[in-house]
């Protein structure tokens, strides 16, 4: 691929392997870290970084030309006792050269996850590459695919809007409960329903930022308990079940969560913006004459209602009373589905960056078949220039030698730095090579010093 | 040369406007990277575009160009245009955007497809005093057609959330809370100017009495068209008395600013309809059609 190393990687993922394959697949930290000694041991193997996510298990070898690649990594999975059979089953997709690095590119750009645009496989790919760096010396080509990867990740995230909007039933109750109100810590949300759905319902909003939450529920002590869980999880920081979302960069706010018996429910519903209800009463438990008088107490101040338990909580009427904003969980899947389609509409934009970004690898790998040349050169130069320092120490004092070292230095600059420009800017790959021999005929090892 | 130049840039503006607007437009349906990069940019251009036409035509006219009605409209325009650029630039968000410019678009090609140079003007027109308070009465306005604009919107955005309709409107949107924040926050603005614009308007007028009595002898401050924008200052205090007081929010206060403007726009349109006798400077004027220099109609 490069002249010297190439680039060869294996993949199983959600799209072209069930579960169980997946779960064969996977490689614990340590057997990662085991496969990167075992592959720097066998020869032809230069690197290697593991990536194992819960959809995905991919390695991405490099060797140096002419090696077996495929051979090395079976030798270096069958020393880690891992399942190599997978990795060269059905399952299996293999990809070398830049078919690899596009690969890697659009992995970090959240085009090839389960959920498009999800945020979480930048990280788990930083992640790897962290550890690879820890125990091993990732070979050039590795590398620069690796940081190439994280900018085009980078790029995409920002550039196009693929990570936009909820894709998770949660996330789009917090994305709807935001068309309302932007500034939920500005804002009170009642909680009717102290079991598992409420809590980890209130648990989102907490953590998004909501100015106050309180609990209703048929059984005080529920209440109370759930009430003081969360109040501790939120003044912690711990608000573990919720952890897949995205933290909000607000003001550090800790919320009150407070909780109220339950015949004050009416009252309650008044204060409150945002009115979550996941009960597991048979019939609706909020009825439109107490909804009447909320809203009729609000004057005008919106009220966002959603009804999240099965038999519903909230009477159907609610929906016609002005000022009361009733949705249910049909409602959260339909702003899911659109997100899901604007996202997909993302992805030209994202693959337009994607082939930028290779066509810059390209070029750096071309540039990189230059590097034994120039390097030939420049030792040749610096040999020079210390036969001649060396020269001038012998006749001069120790400041003319280093005036001497320090103006000859910068002339081996110069002259390299033209000759590299002059080298990346030949019009075809002939005239190319032609150059970088001639370079290499004149200033190669094996040319005897003119000197 | 100089008619030359006013002529091609008031051909230039309404479709400098339609472009900057279909590009807001693109960018509202695709959100598409080179709509969200180039808005802004073109917008810019347009504006600077219609400062150009407005210092030109100052410099053609010998006189601020706010003679008549159609005058105004384009000044209004563009005092929309810079209102929204700083908006835009301060809050990042450029979704509402078409909505805006769609407005400004409107005015300002109303405005160019009507007009007509009038070479010489009331002597009115040439005091600094009077450039102050349109200056004023322009940016009150535009405040108040900015609040009228994202009334309109919350209006929507409401209809679409009470109606279920999660599509280009609810994605797009910034919430109900922003949008009210923003269409009070122009009354807000408004109704200082407004005020300003007035008293300076009256306290001219008085002015006037020492040093141009033969001009004050055409003003009165018992106008229709002073009443009127009283009665609109009036009513508007009223609304924000009611909101900061009484606690009117939502749905209700957004109908009440939309039904506000509407109120505006009807009894301006009225008074200069039924009194034209005042603020309106144009009664001693040549006309000169930039598109056939040579005739007077």
């Amino acid at each position: 691929m490069t002249g010297s190393t190439i680039l060869h990687a294996r993949t199983i993922n959600h799209r072209n392997a069930p579960t169980e394959v997946r779960e064969k697949a996977h490689l614990g930290e340590e057997q990662a870290v085991a496969l990167m000694q075992a592959v720097a041991e066998i020869p032809g193997g230069v690197a290697v970084i593991p990536v194992s996510t819960c959809n995905r298990t991919e390695i991405y070898l490099e060797v140096t030309e002419g090696a077996d690649s495929p051979a090395i990594l079976r030798e270096a999975l069958d020393r880690v006792g891992a399942c190599t059979d997978v990795f060269f089953g059905e399952h299996a997709v293999v990809l070398d050269g830049m078919e690899a690095v596009e690969h890697v590119f659009r992995v970090a750009s959240a085009l090839e996850s389960m959920m498009l645009g999800e945020p979480q496989i930048s990280g788990q790919l930083k992640d790897a590459y962290r550890l690879s760096r820890l125990h091993q010396e990732p070979g050039p080509v590795l590398l620069r695919a690796f940081q190439g990867a994280f900018r085009t990740g980078k790029r995409v995230r920002t550039e196009t809007h693929i990570s936009k909007g909820a894709v998770s039933v949660a996330f789009a109750a917090v994305e709807l409960a935001r068309k309302f109100f932007t500034r939920l810590s500005d804002h009170t949300a009642l909680l009717v329903g102290a079991g598992d759905t409420g809590s980890l319902a209130a648990r989102h909003f907490l953590q998004q930022d909501i100015g106050r939450l309180v609990v209703v529920n048929r059984s005080p002590q529920r209440a109370i308990e759930l009430a003081e869980v969360l109040r501790e999880e939120k003044r912690t920081g711990k608000l573990g079940d919720a952890r897949e979302l995205p933290q909000v960069e607000t003001e550090s706010h800790y919320g009150l969560v407070d909780q109220r018996p339950w015949e004050e429910l009416a009252e309650a519903m008044a204060e409150a913006d945002v009115i979550l209800s996941t009960t597991g009463a048979t019939e609706p438990v909020i009825l439109p004459e107490m909804v009447h008088r909320a809203v009729a107490s609000r004057k005008g101040r919106p009220i966002f209602m959603l009804d999240i338990a099965v038999p519903r909580d909230i009477h159907p009427d609610v929906a016609g009373i002005g000022g009361a904003y009733l949705f249910g969980l049909e409602d959260l899947d339909e702003i899911i589905k659109g997100n899901l389609a604007a996202r997909q509409r993302q992805v030209p934009h994202a693959e337009k960056i994607i082939a930028q970004e290779l066509a810059e690898f390209r070029q750096w790998l071309a540039d990189l078949d230059m590097l034994p040349t120039v390097a030939e050169f420049r030792t040749y130069l610096e040999e020079l220039k210390n036969k001649q320092v060396g020269f001038v120490a012998k006749k001069e004092s120790p400041e003319i030698a280093a005036a001497v070292d320090r103006s000859l230095q910068q002339f081996i600059k110069k002259v390299l730095g033209r000759s590299v420009s002059t080298l990346k800017q030949a019009r075809t790959e002939e005239e190319r090579q032609h150059a970088l021999e001639t370079l290499h005929r004149i200033f190669g090892e094996d040319e005897p010093d003119k000197d | 040369m100089m008619l030359a130049a006013v002529t091609a840039l008031r051909i230039l503006l309404p479709i400098l406007y339609a472009a900057t607007l279909g590009l807001y437009l693109w960018l509202f349906y695709s959100d598409h990277p080179t709509a969200r990069h180039r808005s802004t940019q073109l917008a810019a251009v347009t504006v600077i575009t219609h400062m150009a036409t407005m210092v030109a035509q100052t410099a053609y006219l010998q006189r601020i160009p706010l003679e008549s009605p159609l005058e105004f409209l384009s000044a209004l325009g563009l005092a929309i245009m810079v209102t929204y650029l700083v908006i835009e630039l301060r809050i990042r968000a450029k979704n509402t955007g078409f909505i805006v410019v769609g407005m400004a678009f409107f005015l300002v090609t109303i405005a160019e497809i009507f007009f007509r140079n009038r070479i010489s003007g009331n002597p009115l027109l040439q005091l600094p005093g009077f450039a102050a308070h349109a200056a004023l009465a322009i940016l009150a306005y535009t405040a108040l057609s900015l609040s009228f604009l994202y009334a309109i919107l919350y209006l929507i955005l409401a209809r679409q959330l009470a109606n279920h309709s999660f599509g280009l409107l609810f994605r797009r949107l910034p919430s109900l809370e922003v949008l009210e924040r923003m269409s009070i926050g122009a009354i807000k603005l408004a109704l200082p100017l407004l005020f300003s614009a007035l008293a300076l308007g009256h306290l001219w007028m008085y002015h006037l009495r020492d040093t141009h009595p033969e001009l004050a002898a055409q003003l009165t401050p018992w106008d229709p068209k002073i009443l009127t924008t009283w009665v609109i200052f009036l009513g508007y205090l009223t609304g924000m008395a009611g909101y900061h007081f009484l606690g009117w929010r939502g749905r209700r206060m957004n109908m009440l600013a939309v039904g506000a403007f509407i109120v505006v726009m009807g009894a301006t349109g009225a008074a200069h309809h039924f009194f034209p006798t005042f603020h309106k400077f144009t009664t001693a004027s040549a006309t000169v059609d930039p598109r056939h220099p040579g005739a007077n109609p």
